[in-house]
């Protein structure tokens, strides 16, 4: 018979707060198969865990149940000890009796207890009924993936490079850089953004341990931790990149074609590019692109067939673009595949840093996004960029006049209901940097800022701000309710001073909105490619806010940057360069625990009806000839241990270790006694 | 002036008042005064309108604040309601500052003339002006509202007899 040790948790005063603890541990008592039944303050410090082991080695227990928080983050510790004291550890069971109890129960005491106690009495009805069960490894490809090519994502691919690993940085855009490229420069010291980013993304370009992967995504990924197969799709250039030296001549003699129809999205906008351009000037790699769908195919000469033969001349028209290319790099007669080619590699680990978006300022009809003044502050960091729509003088969009006076609005987006209701954490830094560097370079210029309240924590943060008021810039509590325009590309600022309790309104030239920070359209098919999860504010959800950080619940997958949630620089350089540490594990051991909580086929009971087959949502059971009839098997590596199968089995052949039919018919019976 | 005394009973008071008069929002507020900034009558001068008067009730200043004029400026745009980013829905707020003010008669005197002539000609503003005009242009001089129907007067003042406006006795 087992002798089941039971130990209940205070937890502090989290369980005992509400919580008999000593009733529930004299009930465990009670209970057949029960051996001892204790308590402690902490259960998880080094004295409670001590408790188990010596109760363990003197031979009183030979399985264990602790009552306390959560398995998520305290399941491996007790488990951990169990092994320690030489049982299997897999004979150890958990009853969540805080998050599940004390926490939920608070106002009720005497009923939460009554509810601890079955919870206890379920896991000691399992645990009596475990069996000793053993881990399983499988080796690594010893290379990882990472996702998105902005600085969150090089500093990844560096560090898991620096290491030795083989690394794959994908980016969908032509060059990596991400939004960090597009600034002019950086709180709180003003360096200017691609003096600081270029070398790096050079290095990048040039490490022999990563392939840069630029103008691609990520299409699928199977597999599991330590054993990815990722399918990555390489977007048509319609540019042989072996060949392109970057000079720009297409891009130029497009430009002169399209007529500055196409807007840039490097310049949000601002200005115009070729169908054939070169995504920034300092990109990496610096290779140009064909987008297709803008491609006005001039003289004729469509992709895949040869130019037409000039009536006049006699000779073949081909498009300027052929033409302009001294490298050969451009030769429009072959014929493209549009979709691109789809490229297979095997990955041990993969770090997603897909960045993120701000939101467009079409959505605030009450901030007059028809005007042409009003802009989002990434538009004025493309507007006040030496590499930007005009060489980085400050002129407005509407006359390219010099403004007199501007104005900047804060939580647009952010902080409302109706749209986010998160705090896009840099805008207020990112105003306050902006209005700095106007007011040096500009210093007649008026400058108002109107924030609900001034968020700068962070290291120089709040000197920098405190700075900005220094310089004069005009920094007014209260948040503006409304633009309206008026003639002469004007507008009305209606705002409000908390401080004095008066309506504020004046005119301004340029308006400049701080949209919220939000995960791109685009990062949601990558989630349901990868199984990741959202957080209540819409980015990926990380496995523990405090202490998995960079980690996901998906096993081998890991986070960086604004993916995560908003961020700022020196944030989301230190996560990338965690997030690499902990993508790294894997690889450096070279093989992975897979835990033996999985589901497993009894080929003597198992009539082949293929009924679990589609059920499975992983993929992970076939059905294979066993003697001479097909049998269900189950691919270990590929099970997550779910258990859908196993309920479903009409033969009952299916038994998924750890929740076997008697253990689970145990716990019910006590929780129902 | 004397300093404001925090008082956790009166707080709770003020806004379990405001909450059971319709304003069921004012504890979303964080200030932000995107209400106040777009607010005609704040800028007209009635200082005391939604951001202000949501902070004073959330002091618990509710007696101090009862002979207050300014919550009688509201003109019912509700821009502040549209603007709000946190669903305070301040004019709510504001109605129920006027309800929790008429309870203990505290209105403007502006306010009683337009609530008798409501009650007894079914219109709260009537001018002679009105009159003149339609005459200029060959209209019956009383317009075919409640104002020329005794049976829609009378039904009127049914409703407002029924009503808790009767409580106050202005009629």
């Amino acid at each position: 018979m087992a002798k089941v040790g039971v130990y209940v948790c205070h937890c502090g005063t989290n369980i005992a707060g509400v919580i008999d603890v000593e009733a529930v541990r004299a009930h465990a008592e009670t209970l057949p198969d029960v051996a001892v039944a204790r308590k402690d303050l902490f259960m998880c410090s080094d004295s409670g865990q001590e408790m188990i082991k010596q109760d363990i080695r003197a031979g009183l227990v030979d399985r264990v149940v602790v009552a306390a928080c959560t398995p998520r983050t305290h399941e491996p510790i007790f488990r951990a000890a169990c092994e320690a004291a030489g049982l299997n550890k897999y004979l150890f069971e958990m009853a969540n009796i805080r998050d599940q109890d004390s926490w939920v129960h608070g106002q009720d005491h005497s009923g939460a207890t009554e509810k601890a106690k079955k919870l206890m009495a379920s896991a000691v009805g399992k645990a009596a009924r475990l069996h000793p069960l053993e881990d399983k490894y499988v080796d690594v490809t010893k290379a990882a993936l990472v996702v998105g090519g902005g600085v969150g994502g090089i500093f990844s691919a560096l560090e898991l490079a620096n290491m030795g690993f083989t690394t794959y940085l994908v980016e969908k855009e032509p060059s990596i850089g991400g939004v960090m490229a597009m600034l002019d420069k950086t709180f709180p010291t003003n360096d200017c953004s691609a003096c600081i980013l270029t070398p790096v993304m050079v290095d990048a370009g040039n490490h022999p341990n990563i392939k840069l992967m630029t103008y691609s995504e990520v299409e699928e990924v199977e597999g599991y931790i330590g054993n990815f197969d990722v399918k990555i799709r390489r977007k048509q250039t319609y540019i042989d990149w072996h060949k392109c030296t970057g000079c720009g001549a297409c891009a130029e003699v497009c430009l002169e074609q399209t007529k500055g129809k196409i807007k840039d999205e490097f310049n949000l906008g601002l200005s115009a590019r070729g169908a054939a351009y070169i995504h920034f000037p300092q990109a990496v790699p610096k290779k140009a692109v064909i987008d297709a769908a803008n491609c006005l195919n001039c003289r004729g000469h469509k992709f895949g067939e040869e130019p037409r033969v000039s009536k006049k001349t006699g000779e073949p028209m081909i498009a300027p673009c052929q033409e302009a290319c001294p490298a050969d790099a451009i030769n429009r007669s072959l014929s493209h595949d549009p979709n691109g080619r789809i490229e297979e590699i095997k990955v041990g680990s993969i770090v997603v840093a897909t960045g993120y978006q701000v939101m467009d300022k079409g959505w605030f009809k009450e901030m007059a996004p028809d005007s042409p003044n009003v802009i989002t502050a990434l538009q004025l960091e493309r507007l006040i960029s030496a590499t930007g729509p005009t060489g980085g003088k400050l002129l407005r969009p509407s006359d390219n006049e010099k403004p007199h006076t501007m104005t900047f609005v804060s939580c647009v987006g952010s902080r409302d209901e109706k749209f986010h209701t998160h705090c896009s954490r840099v805008c207020c830094m990112y105003m306050i940097k902006q209005a700095r560097l106007l007011k040096e370079k500009y210093p007649d210029l008026s400058i108002n800022m109107h924030f609900i309240d001034v968020r700068t924590a962070g290291k120089d943060y709040d000197e920098y701000y405190v700075g900005a008021r220094k310089m004069g810039v005009n920094i007014f509590k209260g948040k503006v309710g409304g633009l309206e325009m008026l003639p002469g590309d004007k507008l009305r600022v209606l705002a409000y001073d908390m401080e004095s309790a008066t309506p504020i309104e004046y005119e301004s030239d340029l308006v400049i909105l701080a949209t919220a920070i939000e995960l791109p359209e685009s990062a949601k098919k990558l989630a349901q490619t990868l199984g990741l999860q959202f957080c209540g504010s819409n980015f990926f959800r990380e496995l523990h806010p405090k202490l998995g950080p960079v980690e996901t619940s998906t096993r081998g997958i890991f986070l960086a940057g604004c993916c995560q949630g908003p961020k700022d620089i020196p944030d989301t350089v230190s996560q990338a360069k965690g997030a690499a540490a902990a993508a790294a594990v894997p690889l450096a051991q070279g093989k992975v625990k897979i835990e033996p909580i999985l589901s497993e086929v009894h080929t003597e009971k198992c009539s082949g009806c293929g009924i679990c087959v589609p059920l499975c949502p992983y993929d992970a059971i076939s059905l294979k000839i066993h003697g001479d009839r097909p049998r269900a098997e189950i691919d270990m590596t590929q099970c997550h241990g779910c258990g859908v199968c196993t309920s479903a089995c009409p033969s009952g052949a299916i038994v998924l270790h750890g929740y076997e039919d008697d253990q689970i018919y145990a716990q019910i019976a006590a929780l129902t006694a | 002036m004397p300093a404001l005394i925090i008082e956790n009973d009166k707080i709770k008071e003020a806004v379990q008042t405001i909450i059971d008069l319709g304003g069921d929002g004012i504890l979303k507020c964080v200030q932000c005064g995107a209400c106040s900034a777009v607010c005609p009558g704040v800028k007209a001068g009635f200082p005391v309108l939604c951001r202000l008067l949501i902070r004073k009730i959330l002091n618990g200043q509710m007696e101090e604040t009862i002979e207050e004029v300014s919550t009688w400026g509201c003109q019912s745009c509700n821009r502040c309601t549209e603007i709000c980013p946190q669903g305070v829905r301040p004019q709510e707020v504001v109605f129920a500052y006027r309800r929790y003010q008429a309870n203990d008669l505290a209105l403007s005197t502006s306010a009683f003339g337009p609530q008798m002539s409501l009650y007894q000609v079914g219109h709260a503003v009537t001018t002679e002006a009105t009159a003149e005009n339609r005459k200029k242009v060959g209209l019956d001089p009383v317009p075919p509202t409640a104002l020329n129907n005794a049976q829609a007067q009378k039904e009127i003042q049914t409703l407002l007899d029924n009503s808790p406006m009767a409580d106050l006795g202005i009629f």
